[in-house]
Protein backbone atom coordinates (compact mmCIF):
# COMPACT_ATOMS: atom_id res chain seq x y z
CA UNK A 1 0.00 0.00 0.00
CA UNK A 2 1.19 3.51 -1.01
CA UNK A 3 1.91 6.17 1.42
CA UNK A 4 1.43 9.57 0.02
CA UNK A 5 4.22 11.97 0.28
CA UNK A 6 3.97 15.10 2.64
CA UNK A 7 1.81 17.86 1.84
CA UNK A 8 3.74 20.40 0.14
CA UNK A 9 2.66 24.57 -0.16
CA UNK A 10 1.90 25.83 -3.38
CA UNK A 11 5.23 27.79 -4.58
CA UNK A 12 5.43 31.08 -2.69
CA UNK A 13 4.27 33.48 -5.62
CA UNK A 14 7.01 36.26 -6.29
CA UNK A 15 7.19 39.85 -5.00
CA UNK A 16 5.57 41.24 -8.07
CA UNK A 17 3.17 38.83 -8.49
CA UNK A 18 2.20 39.25 -4.81
CA UNK A 19 2.20 43.17 -5.58
CA UNK A 20 -0.08 42.66 -8.69
CA UNK A 21 -2.39 41.01 -6.21
CA UNK A 22 -2.61 43.00 -3.80
CA UNK A 23 -6.11 44.88 -4.15
CA UNK A 24 -7.31 41.30 -4.69
CA UNK A 25 -5.63 40.12 -1.39
CA UNK A 26 -6.63 42.74 0.38
CA UNK A 27 -10.00 42.25 -0.40
CA UNK A 28 -9.66 38.21 0.19
CA UNK A 29 -8.75 39.48 3.65
CA UNK A 30 -11.95 42.02 4.25
CA UNK A 31 -14.00 38.03 3.67
CA UNK A 32 -11.48 36.53 6.37
CA UNK A 33 -13.29 33.45 7.66
CA UNK A 34 -13.96 33.99 11.89
CA UNK A 35 -11.03 31.23 12.77
CA UNK A 36 -8.76 33.12 10.47
CA UNK A 37 -9.04 36.21 11.52
CA UNK A 38 -8.54 35.05 14.92
CA UNK A 39 -5.42 33.38 14.09
CA UNK A 40 -4.08 36.62 12.43
CA UNK A 41 -5.17 38.15 15.53
CA UNK A 42 -3.26 35.72 18.11
CA UNK A 43 0.02 36.29 15.66
CA UNK A 44 0.11 39.48 16.44
CA UNK A 45 -0.15 38.91 19.74
CA UNK A 46 2.51 36.30 20.14
CA UNK A 47 4.21 39.15 17.78
CA UNK A 48 4.19 41.51 20.60
CA UNK A 49 4.97 39.16 23.32
CA UNK A 50 1.32 38.65 24.69
CA UNK A 51 2.38 34.68 24.50
CA UNK A 52 -0.54 34.61 27.86
CA UNK A 53 -3.27 36.36 25.82
CA UNK A 54 -2.34 34.55 22.83
CA UNK A 55 -2.62 31.18 24.68
CA UNK A 56 -5.86 32.30 25.63
CA UNK A 57 -6.92 33.46 22.64
CA UNK A 58 -5.95 30.12 20.88
CA UNK A 59 -8.30 27.92 22.87
CA UNK A 60 -10.94 29.10 20.95
CA UNK A 61 -9.35 27.67 17.54
CA UNK A 62 -8.52 24.49 19.57
CA UNK A 63 -12.44 24.02 20.55
CA UNK A 64 -13.51 25.27 17.10
CA UNK A 65 -11.48 22.54 14.78
CA UNK A 66 -10.80 20.08 17.86
CA UNK A 67 -14.06 17.54 16.56
CA UNK A 68 -13.43 18.10 13.25
CA UNK A 69 -9.32 17.26 13.76
CA UNK A 70 -10.29 13.93 15.52
CA UNK A 71 -12.31 12.82 13.02
CA UNK A 72 -9.95 13.12 10.23
CA UNK A 73 -7.15 11.95 12.43
CA UNK A 74 -9.06 8.91 13.70
CA UNK A 75 -10.60 7.68 10.28
CA UNK A 76 -6.46 8.06 9.08
CA UNK A 77 -5.07 6.02 11.58
CA UNK A 78 -7.73 4.43 13.57
CA UNK A 79 -6.71 4.18 16.94
CA UNK A 80 -7.39 6.50 19.50
CA UNK A 81 -4.65 7.06 20.99
CA UNK A 82 -3.01 7.68 18.07
CA UNK A 83 -5.44 10.65 17.00
CA UNK A 84 -4.88 12.16 20.16
CA UNK A 85 -1.33 12.51 19.76
CA UNK A 86 -1.79 13.74 16.56
CA UNK A 87 -4.42 16.53 17.55
CA UNK A 88 -2.61 17.32 20.28
CA UNK A 89 0.94 17.35 18.10
CA UNK A 90 -1.08 19.55 15.29
CA UNK A 91 -2.08 22.59 17.66
CA UNK A 92 1.04 22.61 19.47
CA UNK A 93 2.87 22.83 15.82
CA UNK A 94 0.38 25.64 15.08
CA UNK A 95 0.86 27.67 18.06
CA UNK A 96 4.75 27.31 17.91
CA UNK A 97 4.80 28.47 14.18
CA UNK A 98 2.08 30.77 14.17
CA UNK A 99 4.13 33.63 13.30
CA UNK A 100 5.05 31.94 9.93
CA UNK A 101 1.09 31.74 9.41
CA UNK A 102 -0.28 34.07 6.41
CA UNK A 103 -3.82 34.25 5.63
CA UNK A 104 -3.36 34.13 1.87
CA UNK A 105 -5.03 30.46 2.62
CA UNK A 106 -7.52 30.05 5.66
CA UNK A 107 -6.53 28.60 8.57
CA UNK A 108 -8.52 25.87 8.31
CA UNK A 109 -6.65 24.82 4.94
CA UNK A 110 -3.13 25.30 7.06
CA UNK A 111 -4.04 23.38 10.19
CA UNK A 112 -5.70 20.34 8.19
CA UNK A 113 -2.18 20.26 6.50
CA UNK A 114 -0.23 19.89 9.56
CA UNK A 115 -2.49 17.82 10.82
CA UNK A 116 -2.29 15.28 7.89
CA UNK A 117 1.25 15.59 7.56
CA UNK A 118 1.33 14.54 11.24
CA UNK A 119 -0.96 11.36 10.13
CA UNK A 120 1.15 10.18 7.47
CA UNK A 121 4.23 10.62 9.61
CA UNK A 122 2.61 8.91 12.23
CA UNK A 123 1.22 5.93 9.68
CA UNK A 124 4.81 5.72 8.08
CA UNK A 125 6.13 5.28 11.98
CA UNK A 126 3.58 2.35 12.33
CA UNK A 127 4.54 0.62 9.80
CA UNK A 128 8.20 0.54 10.76
CA UNK A 129 7.12 -0.67 14.25
CA UNK A 130 4.82 -3.47 13.13
CA UNK A 131 7.54 -4.94 11.19
CA UNK A 132 9.22 -5.59 14.24
CA UNK A 133 6.61 -6.11 17.21
CA UNK A 134 3.09 -7.30 17.73
CA UNK A 135 0.36 -4.42 16.91
CA UNK A 136 -0.76 -3.78 20.59
CA UNK A 137 -4.43 -6.27 20.90
CA UNK A 138 -5.90 -4.47 23.55
CA UNK A 139 -5.64 -0.57 23.04
CA UNK A 140 -7.13 -2.01 19.21
CA UNK A 141 -10.04 -4.27 21.27
CA UNK A 142 -10.84 -1.16 23.50
CA UNK A 143 -11.57 1.00 20.87
CA UNK A 144 -13.27 -1.30 18.99
CA UNK A 145 -15.61 -1.90 22.28
CA UNK A 146 -15.77 1.74 22.54
CA UNK A 147 -17.15 1.62 18.78
CA UNK A 148 -19.79 -1.17 19.36
CA UNK A 149 -20.98 -0.35 22.95
CA UNK A 150 -20.72 3.81 23.17
CA UNK A 151 -22.01 4.61 19.91
CA UNK A 152 -25.03 2.19 18.99
CA UNK A 153 -26.48 1.58 22.70
CA UNK A 154 -29.88 1.64 21.20
CA UNK A 155 -29.30 -1.10 19.00
CA UNK A 156 -29.90 -4.75 19.77
CA UNK A 157 -26.67 -7.17 19.74
CA UNK A 158 -27.25 -8.44 16.14
CA UNK A 159 -27.02 -4.86 15.21
CA UNK A 160 -24.35 -3.84 16.90
CA UNK A 161 -22.90 -7.25 15.50
CA UNK A 162 -23.41 -6.12 11.79
CA UNK A 163 -22.11 -2.72 12.70
CA UNK A 164 -19.07 -3.49 13.71
CA UNK A 165 -18.54 -6.04 10.83
CA UNK A 166 -19.30 -3.48 8.47
CA UNK A 167 -17.10 -0.84 10.07
CA UNK A 168 -14.61 -3.50 9.44
CA UNK A 169 -15.25 -3.43 5.96
CA UNK A 170 -15.39 -0.62 5.79
CA UNK A 171 -11.53 -0.06 7.31
CA UNK A 172 -10.63 -2.76 5.20
CA UNK A 173 -12.05 -0.62 2.52
CA UNK A 174 -10.72 2.60 2.73
CA UNK A 175 -7.20 0.89 3.56
CA UNK A 176 -7.04 -0.53 0.20
CA UNK A 177 -7.25 2.68 -1.69
CA UNK A 178 -4.42 4.24 -3.19
CA UNK A 179 -2.52 6.87 -0.84
CA UNK A 180 -3.68 9.79 -2.47
CA UNK A 181 -7.04 8.82 -3.30
CA UNK A 182 -7.45 7.92 0.37
CA UNK A 183 -6.11 11.11 1.50
CA UNK A 184 -8.59 12.98 -0.99
CA UNK A 185 -11.69 10.56 0.39
CA UNK A 186 -11.07 11.20 4.07
CA UNK A 187 -10.32 15.17 3.76
CA UNK A 188 -13.14 15.45 1.41
CA UNK A 189 -15.43 13.00 3.16
CA UNK A 190 -14.71 13.05 7.31
CA UNK A 191 -12.42 16.44 6.86
CA UNK A 192 -15.76 18.61 5.48
CA UNK A 193 -13.55 19.64 2.67
CA UNK A 194 -14.79 20.94 -0.42
CA UNK A 195 -12.75 19.62 -3.79
CA UNK A 196 -11.23 23.39 -3.63
CA UNK A 197 -9.87 23.01 -0.18
CA UNK A 198 -8.37 19.49 -0.38
CA UNK A 199 -6.54 21.28 -3.86
CA UNK A 200 -5.17 23.66 -1.16
CA UNK A 201 -4.18 21.36 1.36
CA UNK A 202 -3.01 18.55 -1.02
CA UNK A 203 -1.31 21.35 -3.66
CA UNK A 204 -3.11 18.75 -6.21
CA UNK A 205 -5.21 20.11 -9.02
CA UNK A 206 -8.70 20.82 -8.01
CA UNK A 207 -9.62 18.66 -11.45
CA UNK A 208 -7.24 15.74 -9.92
CA UNK A 209 -8.55 16.27 -6.86
CA UNK A 210 -12.37 15.19 -8.08
CA UNK A 211 -10.65 12.29 -10.35
CA UNK A 212 -9.52 11.04 -7.03
CA UNK A 213 -12.45 11.40 -5.13
CA UNK A 214 -14.12 9.78 -7.89
CA UNK A 215 -12.16 6.51 -8.48
CA UNK A 216 -12.55 6.75 -4.34
CA UNK A 217 -16.17 6.07 -4.15
CA UNK A 218 -16.23 3.82 -7.01
CA UNK A 219 -13.63 1.13 -5.45
CA UNK A 220 -15.69 1.87 -2.15
CA UNK A 221 -18.94 1.48 -3.52
CA UNK A 222 -17.34 -1.99 -5.08
CA UNK A 223 -15.51 -3.18 -2.25
CA UNK A 224 -18.42 -2.61 0.28
CA UNK A 225 -21.00 -4.63 -2.19
CA UNK A 226 -22.48 -0.98 -3.83
CA UNK A 227 -22.91 -0.42 -7.18
CA UNK A 228 -19.26 0.43 -9.03
CA UNK B 1 -20.99 13.11 -20.85
CA UNK B 2 -24.99 11.36 -21.47
CA UNK B 3 -24.35 7.59 -22.55
CA UNK B 4 -25.51 6.36 -25.75
CA UNK B 5 -28.53 4.96 -23.77
CA UNK B 6 -29.07 8.57 -22.73
CA UNK B 7 -28.29 7.60 -19.36
CA UNK B 8 -25.76 9.42 -17.33
CA UNK B 9 -22.46 8.25 -16.50
CA UNK B 10 -21.23 7.39 -12.92
CA UNK B 11 -18.75 10.22 -13.29
CA UNK B 12 -21.55 12.68 -14.17
CA UNK B 13 -23.28 11.42 -11.40
CA UNK B 14 -20.57 11.70 -8.85
CA UNK B 15 -20.68 15.83 -10.35
CA UNK B 16 -24.05 16.17 -9.10
CA UNK B 17 -23.36 14.89 -5.80
CA UNK B 18 -20.22 17.15 -5.51
CA UNK B 19 -22.06 19.53 -6.95
CA UNK B 20 -24.96 19.46 -3.95
CA UNK B 21 -22.08 19.41 -1.33
CA UNK B 22 -20.22 22.44 -2.19
CA UNK B 23 -24.09 24.55 -3.12
CA UNK B 24 -22.78 25.04 -6.49
CA UNK B 25 -25.35 24.53 -8.92
CA UNK B 26 -25.43 21.78 -11.41
CA UNK B 27 -25.19 21.98 -15.15
CA UNK B 28 -28.64 22.38 -16.78
CA UNK B 29 -29.05 19.65 -19.23
CA UNK B 30 -28.21 17.40 -16.89
CA UNK B 31 -30.88 18.90 -14.33
CA UNK B 32 -33.33 18.28 -16.95
CA UNK B 33 -32.17 14.96 -17.42
CA UNK B 34 -32.61 14.28 -13.83
CA UNK B 35 -35.93 15.59 -13.96
CA UNK B 36 -37.14 13.48 -16.63
CA UNK B 37 -35.10 9.66 -16.60
CA UNK B 38 -36.07 7.95 -13.05
CA UNK B 39 -33.03 5.52 -13.49
CA UNK B 40 -30.90 8.28 -12.93
CA UNK B 41 -32.56 10.02 -10.72
CA UNK B 42 -32.57 6.68 -8.84
CA UNK B 43 -28.56 5.92 -9.65
CA UNK B 44 -28.23 9.37 -7.97
CA UNK B 45 -30.45 8.78 -5.11
CA UNK B 46 -27.99 5.54 -4.25
CA UNK B 47 -25.31 7.27 -5.00
CA UNK B 48 -25.78 9.94 -2.40
CA UNK B 49 -27.68 8.08 0.05
CA UNK B 50 -24.21 5.42 -0.29
CA UNK B 51 -21.48 8.49 0.66
CA UNK B 52 -23.90 9.65 3.51
CA UNK B 53 -24.18 6.62 5.10
CA UNK B 54 -20.29 6.73 5.12
CA UNK B 55 -19.97 10.02 6.34
CA UNK B 56 -22.63 9.09 9.57
CA UNK B 57 -21.11 6.34 10.38
CA UNK B 58 -17.66 7.63 10.57
CA UNK B 59 -19.11 10.62 12.90
CA UNK B 60 -21.41 8.04 15.11
CA UNK B 61 -18.06 6.22 15.70
CA UNK B 62 -16.08 8.83 16.57
CA UNK B 63 -18.33 10.43 18.69
CA UNK B 64 -18.09 7.57 20.79
CA UNK B 65 -14.98 7.22 21.45
CA UNK B 66 -14.48 10.60 21.64
CA UNK B 67 -16.82 11.91 24.30
CA UNK B 68 -17.28 15.32 25.43
CA UNK B 69 -15.41 14.71 28.72
CA UNK B 70 -12.50 13.13 26.47
CA UNK B 71 -12.24 16.15 23.98
CA UNK B 72 -12.22 18.69 27.43
CA UNK B 73 -9.47 16.69 28.76
CA UNK B 74 -7.62 17.21 25.72
CA UNK B 75 -8.17 20.84 24.96
CA UNK B 76 -6.53 20.99 28.71
CA UNK B 77 -3.59 18.70 27.67
CA UNK B 78 -3.16 21.04 24.64
CA UNK B 79 -2.91 24.35 26.63
CA UNK B 80 -0.78 22.46 29.70
CA UNK B 81 1.44 21.74 26.70
CA UNK B 82 1.36 25.30 25.36
CA UNK B 83 2.55 26.47 28.61
CA UNK B 84 5.55 24.79 28.61
CA UNK B 85 6.14 25.77 24.52
CA UNK B 86 9.22 27.59 24.57
CA UNK B 87 10.83 26.43 28.16
CA UNK B 88 14.34 25.16 28.37
CA UNK B 89 13.64 21.31 29.35
CA UNK B 90 14.87 19.92 32.92
CA UNK B 91 17.97 18.84 33.06
CA UNK B 92 18.52 16.38 35.16
CA UNK B 93 21.80 15.53 37.42
CA UNK B 94 23.95 12.89 35.73
CA UNK B 95 23.37 9.69 37.49
CA UNK B 96 27.08 8.85 38.44
CA UNK B 97 27.64 13.10 39.67
CA UNK B 98 24.42 12.22 41.92
CA UNK B 99 25.51 9.25 43.06
CA UNK B 100 29.03 10.12 44.34
CA UNK B 101 27.51 13.33 45.89
CA UNK B 102 25.34 10.90 48.25
CA UNK B 103 28.06 8.53 48.98
CA UNK B 104 30.37 11.21 50.10
CA UNK B 105 27.40 12.52 52.27
CA UNK B 106 27.29 8.82 53.46
CA UNK B 107 30.33 8.57 54.20
CA UNK B 108 31.01 12.06 56.28
CA UNK B 109 27.80 11.69 58.54
CA UNK B 110 25.81 8.52 58.58
CA UNK B 111 28.30 6.21 58.23
CA UNK B 112 30.35 6.13 61.82
CA UNK B 113 27.45 6.11 63.62
CA UNK B 114 25.69 3.20 62.11
CA UNK B 115 29.61 1.32 62.07
CA UNK B 116 29.99 1.68 65.56
CA UNK B 117 26.48 0.57 66.55
CA UNK B 118 27.25 -2.64 64.17
CA UNK B 119 30.43 -3.15 65.29
CA UNK B 120 29.16 -3.41 69.06
CA UNK B 121 26.32 -5.53 67.75
CA UNK B 122 28.59 -7.80 66.26
CA UNK B 123 31.01 -8.26 69.46
CA UNK B 124 28.31 -8.47 71.64
CA UNK B 125 26.51 -11.45 69.64
CA UNK B 126 29.64 -12.84 69.22
CA UNK B 127 30.43 -13.20 73.00
CA UNK B 128 27.29 -14.37 73.00
CA UNK B 129 26.85 -17.17 70.70
CA UNK B 130 30.31 -18.39 71.60
CA UNK B 131 29.20 -18.68 75.29
CA UNK B 132 26.21 -20.89 74.39
CA UNK B 133 27.80 -23.03 72.46
CA UNK B 134 30.67 -23.88 74.27
CA UNK B 135 29.78 -22.70 78.21
CA UNK B 136 32.68 -24.76 79.95
CA UNK B 137 35.30 -23.06 77.56
CA UNK B 138 33.66 -19.84 78.74
CA UNK B 139 33.70 -20.81 82.11
CA UNK B 140 37.64 -22.12 82.10
CA UNK B 141 38.07 -18.56 81.34
CA UNK B 142 41.63 -19.82 78.92
CA UNK B 143 43.09 -17.32 77.13
CA UNK B 144 42.11 -16.47 74.04
CA UNK B 145 45.35 -17.67 71.31
CA UNK B 146 45.06 -20.72 73.11
CA UNK B 147 41.75 -21.43 72.02
CA UNK B 148 41.74 -23.33 68.01
CA UNK B 149 40.60 -21.49 65.22
CA UNK B 150 36.43 -22.16 65.01
CA UNK B 151 36.86 -23.01 60.97
CA UNK B 152 33.60 -21.48 58.85
CA UNK B 153 31.46 -24.64 57.77
CA UNK B 154 31.29 -23.35 54.17
CA UNK B 155 34.84 -23.04 54.06
CA UNK B 156 36.13 -26.82 53.01
CA UNK B 157 38.51 -28.93 55.70
CA UNK B 158 41.45 -29.76 54.53
CA UNK B 159 42.37 -33.64 55.62
CA UNK B 160 45.95 -33.72 55.86
CA UNK B 161 47.75 -30.05 55.00
CA UNK B 162 50.75 -30.00 54.08
CA UNK B 163 53.71 -29.23 56.92
CA UNK B 164 54.46 -25.64 56.74
CA UNK B 165 58.09 -25.95 55.21
CA UNK B 166 56.92 -28.75 52.61
CA UNK B 167 56.28 -26.03 50.14
CA UNK B 168 58.04 -27.98 47.38
CA UNK B 169 55.75 -31.03 48.01
CA UNK B 170 52.53 -28.90 48.35
CA UNK B 171 53.68 -27.76 44.62
CA UNK B 172 54.35 -30.57 42.78
CA UNK B 173 51.08 -32.40 43.96
CA UNK B 174 49.20 -29.20 42.93
CA UNK B 175 51.22 -29.48 39.61
CA UNK B 176 50.55 -33.33 39.71
CA UNK B 177 46.65 -32.56 39.80
CA UNK B 178 46.00 -29.56 37.33
CA UNK B 179 47.81 -32.21 34.56
CA UNK B 180 46.15 -35.39 35.21
CA UNK B 181 43.55 -37.12 33.35
CA UNK B 182 40.67 -36.00 35.54
CA UNK B 183 41.13 -31.71 34.77
CA UNK B 184 41.41 -32.52 30.62
CA UNK B 185 37.64 -31.83 30.62
CA UNK B 186 38.46 -28.41 32.10
CA UNK B 187 40.89 -27.65 30.05
CA UNK B 188 38.76 -25.84 27.03
CA UNK B 189 37.20 -23.93 29.62
CA UNK B 190 40.60 -22.81 30.97
CA UNK B 191 41.40 -21.63 27.14
CA UNK B 192 38.41 -19.74 27.04
CA UNK B 193 39.02 -17.37 30.24
CA UNK B 194 40.90 -14.54 29.87
CA UNK B 195 44.48 -14.53 31.20
CA UNK B 196 45.27 -11.67 33.56
CA UNK B 197 48.05 -10.49 31.34
CA UNK B 198 46.49 -10.69 28.42
CA UNK B 199 43.66 -8.66 29.21
CA UNK B 200 45.35 -6.19 30.79
CA UNK B 201 48.06 -5.65 27.97
CA UNK B 202 45.07 -5.40 25.59
CA UNK B 203 43.69 -2.43 27.46
CA UNK B 204 44.43 1.04 26.44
Amino acid sequence: MSEPGPVRYPASPSAPAVAAQLPERRAATEKLSDDTRLAVEIRGLVGRGHVHEARERFSGLVIAHQRRALRIAYQYLRDSADADEAVQDAFVKVFGHIDSYRETWPFEVWFTRILINGCLDRRKARLRRDRWFVPAEEARGADEARRAFGGATDLDPEARLLARERRDRLDDAVNRLDGRQRTVFMLCHYGDCTPREVSAVTGLNESTVRVHLFRAARKLRGLLGGKP
Amino acid sequence: MIGRAHHLQDDRLFECYLSGLEGAPVNGLVTTHLAECAACAEHLRELVQFMDGLREEADTETDAIFTPERLRIQQQQILHRLEHLGHAARVLSFPARLMGRRMVRTASRVAPRWAIAAAAAGLFVGVGVGTLIDPARGKSAAPMAAIPLVVSPVLPVVSDPPAAGDDDTFLSDLEMALSGPRNLELMPLDALTPRVKAVSTQLP
